[in-house]
């Protein structure tokens, strides 16, 4: 797992896409930088937003009560860490 | 400098008696091919709206609902004055598209659910400028601006110096042409209204005027009655 790795640009791609980020590229995503808050500026919506879609892309499914959660989404590192963990494919 | 300004309404619209207390003190409006600066003075000079916004709010808006955000901005600038919004369908291409994935018995966005109220546009404009006067949206199956009218006429007799109503229109679904009036365009338009300073506005009910305009039919009135007289600006 690293920074190049296909997954981690296709979960770039995904973040830009469903979250309608204009003027913002995959190289602009820090791969260990804050995704919500500082760092990218994500909000609560795009958490529930973000869930939904790793769950119809990858079939990761998110308990959005546990505690877990929120390190899952720390960064895109984090992100990269669960699909590859728990992908259903 | 003009002493008897006045501005005939263009349409025939059921009013407050005290109608001709309302001053314009100021408008800008917003629709497509108008996206250079001679074009008029108060169309916004540009194809793609939301300056007025930071990128991550204005992500969550149609072409509409930016250009509402903007005019908001530059008719409110200091965010003192009460906002009334009206829209007769609002977002309905996000709308019908989020009504599609339920159909389709697919989870719909987050993020247009929470973006499918009325009021939205007037929210992201409050976050954006830290606007924290009354706030007001409003549908009136087609009777849009005389219901601005009248609110703005309500806020500004309860003590407010001046109201900003705007009115718009998002693009229309296909799927809904056949089944309601729009303008054709996304389009928007703003009016500052107070009963002080400004051109006084006044209603001669013409039995052939149209009773329900869209804000394309108000921008043309506005860019008609104000051609002779130098709008004052507040």
């Amino acid at each position: 797992m690293s920074e190049t790795t296909p997954l981690s640009l296709d979960l770039k791609r995904m973040i830009i896409d469903t979250l309608e980020l204009e003027d913002i590229t995959p190289d602009d995503i820090d791969y260990h930088a804050p995704l919500f808050g500082e760092g990218l500026g994500l909000d609560s919506i795009d958490a529930l937003e973000l869930g939904l879609a790793l769950q119809k892309r990858y079939g990761v499914k998110l308990d959005a009560e546990a505690e877990d959660t929120r390190r899952h989404f720390a960064s895109l590192a984090a992100l990269e860490a669960l699909v590859e963990d728990r992908r259903a494919d | 400098m003009q002493h008897r300004s006045a501005l005939k309404l263009a349409f025939s619209l059921r009013l407050p008696k005290n109608m001709e207390q309302l001053r314009l003190s100021d408008w800008l409006g917003w629709r497509p091919g108008e996206h250079n600066a001679s074009a008029h003075s108060r169309l916004l000079p540009y194809e793609k709206p939301g300056r007025s916004l930071p990128t991550m709010l204005r992500r969550r808006l149609d072409n509409a609902g930016r250009a509402t955000c903007d005019i908001l901005a530059a008719l409110d600038p200091m965010a003192r004055f009460p906002l009334v919004h009206a829209s007769r369908h609002g977002d309905a291409d996000h709308t019908l598209a989020m009504l599609k994935a339920l159909a389709g018995n697919e989870l719909p966005s987050p993020t247009r659910f929470s973006m499918s109220v009325h009021n939205a546009t007037l929210g992201v404009h409050a976050i954006a400028n830290q606007h924290r006067r009354p706030l007001q949206a409003i549908g009136a199956g087609g009777n849009e601006f005389e219901a601005l009218l009248w609110e703005a006429f309500g806020y500004l007799h309860a003590g407010h110096d001046a109201v900003v109503i705007v009115f718009s229109e998002g693009e229309l679904p296909d799927e809904y042409a056949p089944c309601t009036s729009h303008p054709g365009v996304a389009c928007s338009v703003g009016l500052r209204l107070t009963l002080g300073n400004g051109l006084e506005i006044l209603s001669e009910l013409h039995p052939q005027a149209p009773t329900s305009p869209t804000p394309l039919e108000v921008i043309d009135w506005l860019i008609d009655a104000t051609c002779h007289w130098a709008i004052e600006e507040a």
